[in-house]
């Protein structure tokens, strides 16, 4: 991963084991503290992870039965619901990458969820094969399905395909390709909810009987380096690699998703699954974030955080046009928009995280 | 200069703790020193990055350079012809380096074997080749690669099968251990009578450029091979053949230390994990057989400046720090971990010399690891050389960031191909030259086993 700062995480372990050791004697501060850690760490496992990644296997759900549809019944108004349908899949999996740890990691399911860039090669070879594809066929060609497979099919390289231009073995490519990409969203999804895997429960019973964080605050540290990580991917890597691929020199062919001219909506979206990690609020349920941690003690820090998640926000989607065409053209705008999400990573690990390892 | 100041704090906080239930307890070791895991490499964030993180003392050059070799550690390999990241095989066993480093970590043991994961299986006959290495199987090579890009076949399909064998402690407490046994199914050559087959799993990268900038004079001097102070410990360095250097040096790298460098080390697993040719390896791994051309001239697929990065990333990334050093229960087990041996390999302590790299020269750390090779009994025995080590003998693997495996990589898989599921599957694997300390962990109370492995997950 990448990172540029770090002069403060020395001084927030400091911190902290000053606080370890003075806690003693401050025990009514504490167990309000405590409290609201875990209603913070369980309204964000419950409410806003575990609830988008329910989102994101309903949407599954219904971008596998579009396919299905558009196999059917092949027609201009089949493709476009398909590929409204994979759009709609798209935003809670963006949202999702500002928590990048557990099962979607642990179980390999990103890489065969969002493998980039797609293996063309792969696929034509396996589109002018004479064998039935598959979702077991697509598993064992890891670089040719997930997201970006279906999206090239659907809308073709250049984002100009129509329906007639749909051959029976590509629909017959997509609907295996959906079926793969749910299978692997129904996994996400069971291996954190309760009567699943249960990971959530890691962070619910955080230094209760959590193996893997003894206490609230490494449990909250490592929410915060979720959201440190995927600011970072979207200044350093995710705008960064195609504005200057090469010396200052634009190339679409390092953007992420380029043939939907989706990518603008996908850096915006991972903002906001910074937004609803902070927050505490996903898809109309308001819970406790980490703004109930820092706005209660630092109501300055905790303004800022949100001026910075919103201008970043702002600034991706006020670049003009597709993100493909700003890289050549407007390109002031895009760097704007680096820049304000490169001033949120800032805010996030030289200020968010060492803050809440002090309290 | 902020860390510089702050040092003394960090101490000062740490001692104000311990002192309040420590009073009966003679402190055996110090490992207040041992903080500083990495030395100055060393990262105290405790989260599932804590493998992934670039030194904090890396000059900005540096770091610009181990962020671009970031991207390529984690860019995944397509089929030619492609605009970008062209080369996957034709026959891999993995299309990134992160797939078989999860968070720059430890692979489990995979559920599916054919499925991509961190588990490849080695193979060679009997003899050496020209430099003393491993003699490749005619048709397959020193790996079996048991995946291929569409429209070729791969080498092989792996199967395992396990044996369950019962180690019983001294308090009765029992402890089943799983031995896998590997074989080859669906070749595509009949495989040639008599090969030798052993798997891997892929390991940690964090700390390299420290363990390949400790002086050789260093490592030498802790040999043994005739174990002439009668410990009953040999320890033998490995001597190997470098493609780079185009000479034999001394052994560093992977299971058996059959590698110089870090550089070697990422230059043959591109080449042989991924079939991507490089300066170091500039045919395929499969050349010359049915499933091993890909029919484009591109070779070196993978350029100089992107070895070179992926080279410094690897050996930049920070050490974890160790956690909880303060409590007595790991400071027991840290005593326990010197009294029955363990330390006669898993040495704490080594220095760095000069290093190109300003961040990692004349470094102190802590790796828990000599470098070197020991018999390690008939158990964990492979039976496949490579280079000197024969088929009993394993290079000492370092204990540093041990004990965050469950928090970074979501299992607790041990040793070369994964058997071990706890830490305390592992020891009762160690046999050979560590027998004698294996034996004594089994004559442990049940309290103090549980120091020693408090000991380790602080690491």
């Amino acid at each position: 991963m990448k990172k540029r700062v770090f002069s403060l995480s020395i001084l927030a372990m400091a911190s902290a084991s000053f606080i370890s050791c003075s806690n003693n004697d401050d025990t009514v501060d504490t167990d309000v503290n405590e409290a609201l850690y875990t209603e913070v760490l369980t309204d964000l496992t419950t409410d806003v992870i575990t609830a988008t990644y329910n989102q994101l296997n309903e949407k599954a759900l219904a971008l596998k039965t579009a396919v299905s549809t558009l196999s059917a019944e092949t027609t201009e108004a089949n493709l476009m619901a398909a590929k409204t349908a994979w759009s709609a899949t798209r935003e809670p999996w963006e949202e999702s990458e500002g928590f990048l740890y557990g099962p979607v990691d642990t179980g390999g399911i990103d890489p065969a969820m969002d493998t980039w860039p797609v293996d063309v090669s792969s696929m034509n070879a396996i589109l002018n094969s004479n064998q039935a594809i598959t979702p077991s066929l697509i598993a064992a060609n890891n670089e040719a399905r997930g997201f970006h497979l279906i999206e090239f099919l659907l809308w073709g390289e250049n984002g100009d395909k129509t329906v007639d231009q749909l051959t029976d073995r590509q629909l017959e490519y997509l609907v295996a390709a959906a079926a793969d990409l749910q299978n692997n969203t129904q996994i996400l999804y069971d291996g954190w909810k309760p009567a699943g895997g249960n990971f959530g429960a890691n962070f619910i019973n955080a230094g209760v009987s959590s193996n893997l964080y003894p206490s609230h605050k490494a449990a909250l540290e490592e929410i915060i380096e979720g959201i440190i990580t995927i600011s970072d991917e979207v200044a350093n890597g995710k705008i960064e690699d195609p504005l200057n691929s090469e010396g200052g020199t634009p190339n679409a062919q390092f953007e992420e998703s380029r043939f939907s001219n989706n990518s603008k909506l996908d850096f915006a979206n991972n903002i906001r699954s910074i937004q609803n990690i902070y927050m505490g609020d996903y898809n109309g349920v308001d819970g406790a974030g980490l703004t109930d941690i820092i706005g209660a003690s630092n109501p300055t820090l905790d303004a800022e955080v949100k001026g910075k998640i919103t201008a970043a926000i702002n600034a991706i989607e006020n670049i003009p046009g597709t993100f493909t065409d700003a890289i050549y053209n407007n390109r002031p705008a895009v760097a704007t928009a680096q820049q304000k999400v490169a001033e949120l990573l800032t805010i996030l690990q030289s200020s968010v995280k060492p803050y809440v390892n002090s309290l | 200069m902020v860390k510089k100041i702050l040092i003394p704090v960090l101490i000062l906080g740490l001692t104000s703790c311990q002192n309040d239930d420590s009073s009966s307890y003679t402190e055996v070791v110090d490992l207040s020193e041992r903080l500083y895991a990495g030395g100055e490499t060393t990262l105290f964030s405790v989260t599932s990055n804590a493998y992934r993180t670039p030194a904090p003392n890396l000059s900005n050059e540096d770091l610009d350079m181990h962020l671009a070799g970031d991207v390529d550690f984690e860019s995944v390999f397509v089929t030619a012809p492609s605009t970008i990241n062209q080369g996957l095989g034709p026959i891999f066993n993995s299309s990134s380096c992160i797939s078989c480093h999860p968070r720059d970590g430890r692979a489990g043991f995979p559920q599916e074997l054919n499925n991509r994961s961190g588990l490849l299986i080695r193979a060679s006959m009997a003899g050496t080749n020209e430099y003393g290495g491993p003699n490749p199987v005619p048709g397959f090579g020193v790996q079996i690669q048991n995946q291929a890009i569409f429209g070729y076949e791969p080498e092989a399909q792996y199967n395992v099968a396990f044996t369950e064998i019962t180690e019983r402690l001294a308090d009765g407490t029992t402890v089943t251990l799983r031995k896998p046994t590997f074989t080859l199914s669906e070749t595509y050559i009949p495989l040639p009578g008599g090969a030798m087959l052993s798997g891997r799993i892929g390991s940690p990268v964090f700390g390299l450029g420290l363990l390949e900038a400790i002086p050789e004079a260093d490592i030498l001097a802790r040999q043994d091979i005739n174990d002439a102070d009668a410990d009953g410990i040999s320890g033998k360095a490995n001597y190997v053949w470098d493609p780079f250097e185009e000479r034999t040096m001394l052994g560093r790298f992977g299971w058996k230390a059959n590698t110089a460098t870090v550089k070697t080390q990422c230059a043959a697993a591109y080449v042989e994990d991924m079939g991507i040719t490089n300066t170091g390896f500039n045919l395929e791994t499969g050349h010359g057989q049915s499933n091993g051309n890909d029919g484009y001239g591109d070779d070196p697929e993978l350029t100089e400046e992107i070895l070179n990065q992926v080279v410094l990333y690897c050996r930049t990334l920070a050490v974890p720090a160790p956690r909880g050093i303060e409590r007595n229960k790991v400071k027991e087990g840290a005593a326990v971990f010197e009294r029955i041996g363990c330390t006669s390999c898993h040495t704490p302590r080594q220095q760095t010399g000069y290093s190109p790299v300003s961040a990692l020269a004349n470094q102190t750390f802590y790796p828990y690891t000599d470098m070197l090779l020991h018999d390690m009994g008939e158990g964990l025995a492979d039976g496949r050389p490579d280079f000197l080590a024969d088929g009993r003998e394993w290079k000492t693997r370092p204990l540093w960031g041990i004990g965050l495996t469950e928090l970074v990589n979501g299992h607790t898989n041990f040793l070369h191909d994964g058997r071990a599921r706890n830490l305390t599957e592992a020891i009762l694997w160690h046999g050979g030259e560590a027998a004698n300390a294996k034996n004594k962990f089994k004559n442990l109370s049940k309290a103090e086993r549980e120091s020693l492995l408090a000991f380790l997950e602080s690491l």
